[in-house]
């Protein structure tokens, strides 16, 4: 019994971890694409991913990703006013970081297509 | 949080962040926090990171604001060459002892003195055979005693007991037994 307890969490491990490496790659993309129409700050980023049913737990916080597409130029930032609070840093793509997105959504399809091609006939049946 | 926040600040002044942008980042994090806890939302969703000083320092060298960590200096090499030396260690004592041991063995031979002669034993007394035996190990010429007389008694030889015969000689020297019974 208390076997199979460590089997199944080491197996939850490893998925999480697993899951953890593919999004490093992509997370990037998922931030310029939440502020490719509007406007955010940091927390509403993670709340607009949270919304399209992406949490961000686990995978460290979006400041350092955020502050790596500042330095380099993929977002442009501004101050402003927020709903009642204090002014806030506000993250929006720039021209380059909606060249990047566009090329990197290709990239992120085509991966995603030849990774299921190879992996479609494998029958994944999920437990619990 | 605000005790998390602090602990950023003091490491981009550690790291030598001008003010002005840790002070930024900082406003920038509490106000984020704040929000989240009105939400309802874990600070570690927001944070992802624990360790406030790690998490500082990761910010600030992704924006660009403190310059890359100089690598740390591998010590994988040194493990390995270390675990490869004390093999290599436990390979060659064995080895060195053997071949110590082996060289002193031959020295050990070679510094016996070559032996120069052979004293003739008392031959009599003993049976023929056992005689004839201690004569042909000595690398005597024993004439060949039958099976019949083994148990014959040596009652004299030739040449006597004591007698004095060079090495390279003894394969010349006959050895002669007079039995008797």
């Amino acid at each position: 019994m208390r076997r199979k307890l460590i089997a199944t969490t080491m197996c939850r491990m490893a998925a999480e971890s697993r899951r953890s490496q593919m999004l490093r790659g992509v997370l990037d993309l998922c931030l310029l694409a939440v502020v490719l129409d509007e406007p955010a700050y940091g927390y509403e980023m993670t709340r607009r991913l949270r919304e399209r049913g992406l949490s961000t737990v686990g995978e460290g916080s979006i400041y350092p990703l955020l502050g790596r597409l500042e330095r380099e130029g993929l977002v442009a930032t501004h101050r402003a006013a927020s709903d009642g609070g204090p002014p806030r840093k506000y993250y929006s793509a720039s021209p380059s970081g909606r060249r990047a997105l566009t090329e990197g959504v290709r990239a992120w399809r085509d991966v995603r297509s030849e990774v299921d091609s190879v992996l479609a006939t494998i029958k994944a049946e999920v437990a619990g | 949080m605000n005790a998390y926040v602090e602990e950023c600040r003091r490491e981009w002044r550690r790291l030598g962040v001008p003010d002005l942008l840790a002070e930024e980042m900082a406003t920038e994090l509490e106000a984020d926090l704040a929000e989240a806890e009105a939400d309802g939302v874990a600070a570690s969703e927001v944070l992802g990171e624990s360790d406030p000083r790690r998490f500082a320092a990761t910010w600030a060298r992704e924006r660009g604001l403190v310059s890359e960590p100089p690598p740390k200096k591998s010590r994988k090499g040194l493990w390995i060459g270390i675990a490869v030396g004390l093999v290599l260690l436990f390979i060659a004592l064995p080895a060195l002892a053997l071949i110590t041991l082996q060289s002193g063995s031959i020295t050990t031979a070679k510094s016996q003195p070559p032996i120069q002669s052979l004293v003739l034993p008392n031959f009599v007394g003993l049976k023929a055979c056992r005689a004839q035996r201690i004569a042909l190990e000595a690398g005597l010429n024993v004439r060949k005693i039958r099976r019949p007389r083994c148990n014959a008694v040596v009652v004299a030889q030739r040449p006597a007991r004591g007698t004095l015969i060079p090495y390279r000689q003894r394969k010349r020297t006959t050895l002669k037994l007079r039995l008797r019974g």
